[in-house]
């Protein structure tokens, strides 16, 4: 061996190391970030109006134990009457959805019949952000004592949770073809299979709460971008289409835009089309304007996600592009969309008492008008000084 | 609002001076994608857009990962077959059984649709039939380079054929469109484009004597002949097509196994197929052979999510669909077929998402078919398959084939039918009420 090779090797060799050792540097920053998302916990401190928790596992108990189960909070008036299901989270990319869960929650007063809260009903889709997206891991809301944070998460079920995904998905039981990582899509899951993959199990056991409890009225929270023809939309189930419709006039005549869209029957796997066909409920899907999740918007920062504001997508509104009006000064802040949400159930509701008395829910929690004044941290309550036994970390 | 067009547009130019110099003087394409992320990264930290910027660079190199898997199982799965001499011994029955080039080029085209049309990847038609095509349709007398580019032309219309087309279900997934309907939209101008392909390569090629081509192909081993040799020849390759099939007809009663179980478990039946003496040693060999082949290729994929996440961080993501979307509709179908297919080449099926999606919304304001327009650019995308930076495809086909001419010239030899597969697009974007009746 030349004394030229001698010294060359042991150079490739400390290159090698050197690289190793920044690759390991980096796995660690980057591993344990995604470590920290994935045990990240959000706080919640409920309203005493809470009378019972129970998990999604109580519906299909090999649930228990997964990154699935997920806690489902019950407000029974104890006076007879409907019962209402809201369900945020289904999309955990689509936060106002959760944060709207959230707030009525900590609010909400129920004087007649019962209302089952899911906050986070794909709760493993909250433990990873969407590959290939760079979102930001969380946001914060300021409070009246200092701050909240909640999460961004993804669309589908944690590939460390349910993985590999096949070259296709079939959707049970109508066969239909679906892109191949909508078997992880909650919202395209329905109406699920007790053996079937985890997200199947998860919308089975969604499926069975709303049977076994006789749930009048379903609503499952979304957000859209703004591109997206069926933003600010309810979408009604066949049988609920004369309340969202009623819903949706009124809202538009007092408080905001709401369209609304009957379910269309080729749809598959959505709540709105399958709620409504496997069981009893009137089911309706919401769809508020999230700026965040458009295609063509700038940088993906945790401003764009709270006040919705961007350029490029105002180019677009301009342009007569986005289908709800768009403009930079007034963006889509959190609590527009959150404050739609909560009114936007509350409409629904209110109409199922006018159509059918006896499934009437009489409950209050805060709505479009006092989140536009008020803001959404003003509705969060302070875990520190709160009863321990009202706090939530979910 | 915390940007301004500018702010991007230097962000995007120095992503691109990063990769052009890093491309000078590193000679490697896919670290330069990867310093081209970083630059992107640190402008998007520099400007407060991110607090987490080596969470992101990481987070890049997972994007592609099941495709990086893909490829290395894939890629084993065909060395197996092909060291056991399945291949030889297959092509040698073809060519003793057909006589008729264009019989056998027909042939070799619909085989090479199956398996992409049934994953939807048309890098799984490369893997699987990738070599065996290249050694009939040369034996054909047909050129290198116009063999490659009929190996990389029917695996992009494989991937665009139904029943599995990923960028159609990811934009009809992304409208909330249900996936139907798509079938002769597709299919039509794939089997157009298909027979030109044929006629064009095959015109004026030259067939062998099958003399010819026997002597120079080497010998079978004997355990290849007869009935019990075919099931020797085709069992690994049937275990293969089985499970695809098995997957989409019995969905619910088999777990679900993803494509590189499935070309695992191919390999298995390949190893306890061949005839030769092979031990662990060998396939060792064979599988340190598969990771020197498909090297390049993995760090592309995973190269490609590193900038991904990096032009999705800076705004650049943003710049260039808004970009597109804000053309006229006249502007959209003069620049579609350079868009579309480079969208391909820098994204893969995230073309679809980020410029599809808004497209099919645009065309839905102006009252347009949408099944059309989505079928439309689902063979638009393909396209996008020999091109950088990522070029999976093209240089998959490079592979697989063997062709050692340069890349330009590659290009060249696929361009006849990738435009007439473009222009069939065209049209159809152009006057899709016209077609809605193939809906």
């Amino acid at each position: 061996m030349s004394n030229h090779q001698a010294t060359a090797q042991p150079s490739k060799l400390l290159q090698k190391i050197i690289i190793l050792a920044v690759v390991a540097v980096l796995a660690a920053i980057g591993g344990i970030s995604f470590r920290n998302q994935r045990l990240f916990k959000e706080t919640v401190v409920s309203s005493d109006a809470l009378t019972e928790t129970r998990w999604l596992s109580d519906y299909l108990p090999s649930l228990k134990g997964t990154y699935s189960d997920t806690p489902i909070f019950v407000y029974d008036s104890g006076v007879e009457g409907g019962s209402v299901l809201y369900m945020g989270g289904t999309h955990p990319y689509e936060p106002a959805c959760s944060l709207s869960a959230f707030i009525m929650m900590e609010n909400i007063k129920v004087e007649k019949g019962r209302v089952f809260i899911i906050p986070q009903a794909s709760y493993s889709a909250t433990t990873s952000g969407i590959l290939g997206n760079a979102y930001p891991v969380s946001f914060d809301i300021k409070t009246d004592w200092g701050k909240s944070t909640f999460k961004i998460g993804d669309r589908v079920t944690n590939p460390l949770d349910q993985w590999p995904d096949s070259f296709t998905y079939i959707h049970y039981p109508s066969g239909q073809s679906q892109a191949y990582q909508d078997l992880r899509n909650l919202n395209r899951c329905y109406p699920g299979r007790p053996d079937g993959t985890l997200t199947e199990r998860v919308a089975f056991a969604v499926m069975e709460l709303i049977r076994s409890e006789k749930i009048d009225m379903s609503i499952d929270a979304h957000e859209a971008s703004l591109m997206y023809p069926v933003v600010g939309t309810y979408v009604a189930h066949d049988r609920a289409m004369d309340i969202a419709m009623m819903a949706a006039m009124d809202l538009s005549a007092t408080t905001f835009d709401m369209k609304i869209e009957q379910s269309p029957g080729s749809l598959k796997g959505f709540t709105h089309r399958e709620w409504g066909d496997y069981s009893d409920t009137l089911a309706v899907l919401m769809e508020t304007p999230e700026p965040f999740i458009d295609r063509i918007v700038g940088p993906l920062t945790e401003d764009l996600m709270t006040e919705g504001k961007d350029l490029f997508l105002s180019f677009a509104g301009d342009k007569g592009l986005t289908f709800v009006p768009y403009s930079l000064e007034t963006g889509w802040p959190m609590r527009t969309r959150v404050g739609r949400h909560l009114s936007g159930a509350a409409k629904v509701v209110e109409y199922m008492g006018m159509f059918f008395p006896e499934k009437q829910v009489i409950a209050t929690w805060p709505s479009y008008k006092e989140l536009q004044e008020l803001d959404c941290g003003h509705f969060l309550h302070d875990p520190a000084t709160a009863d321990p036994d009202l706090v939530f970390k979910i | 609002m915390t940007y301004t067009v500018a702010d991007v547009a230097i962000i995007a130019a120095a992503m691109v001076i990063a990769f052009v110099l890093s491309s000078k003087y590193l000679k490697s394409t896919e670290i330069s994608m990867a310093a081209s992320g970083v630059v992107g990264v640190a402008f998007a930290f520099a400007h407060g857009w991110t607090k987490e910027p080596i969470r992101l660079l990481v987070e890049g190199l997972f994007n592609n990962l099941d495709l990086a898997i893909l490829f290395i199982c894939a890629s084993f799965f065909v060395n197996v077959y092909s060291e056991s001499g399945a291949l030889n011994a297959i092509t040698r029955k073809l060519v003793k059984r057909f006589n008729s080039k264009w019989v056998l080029m027909t042939f070799m085209g619909v085989f090479m649709l199956i398996p992409g049309a049934l994953t939807g990847a048309g890098s799984v038609s490369v893997f699987v039939l990738g070599a065996l095509v290249t050694a009939i349709i040369r034996f054909m007398g047909v050129s290198d380079r116009k063999t490659a580019a009929f190996v990389f032309v029917f695996a992009i219309l494989s991937a665009a054929a139904p029943p599995i087309n990923l960028w159609t279900m990811l934009m009809t997934a992304q409208a909330n469109m249900p996936y139907v309907g798509f079938e002769l939209l597709l299919l039509i101008p794939i089997l157009i484009v298909g027979a030109f392909t044929i006629i064009y390569v095959g015109w004026g090629a030259k067939r062998q004597s099958k003399e010819e081509i026997l002597k120079v192909l080497p010998e079978a081993n004997e355990k290849y002949d007869g009935a019990g040799g075919w099931v020797r020849i085709l069992l690994p390759i049937l275990t293969l097509l089985v499970l695809f099939i098995l997957a989409l007809v019995l969905p619910y009663d088999l777990p679900v196994l993803g494509l590189p179980l499935m070309f695992v478990l191919s390999t298995v039946v390949a190893i306890l197929c061949n005839p030769g003496k092979a031990g662990l040693k060998d396939y060792y060999g064979m599988f340190e052979k598969t990771m020197e082949q498909v090297f390049p290729l993995v760090a592309t994929v995973i190269s490609v999510g590193v900038l991904q996440n990096s032009m999705a961080a800076s705004g650049v993501k943003g710049l260039i669909g808004t970009a597109f979307v804000l053309l006229p509709f006249v502007w959209i179908y003069a620049t579609v077929l350079l868009f579309a297919p480079f969208a391909q080449g820098s994204m893969s099926y995230g073309s679809a998402i980020v410029i599809g999606t808004p497209l099919i919304f645009m065309f839905n304001t102006a009252g347009l078919n949408t099944t059309v327009v989505c079928a439309a650019l689902s063979l638009m995308f393909p396209i996008g398959d020999c091109l950088p930076p990522s070029r999976i495809v093209g240089r998959l086909t490079i592979e697989a084939t063997g062709y050692q001419g340069t890349y330009t010239s590659f290009l060249k030899a696929v361009a006849a039918p990738c435009l007439l597969l473009g222009l069939l697009a065209l049209i159809m974007l152009i006057y899709p009420n016209t077609f809605a009746f193939l809906a």
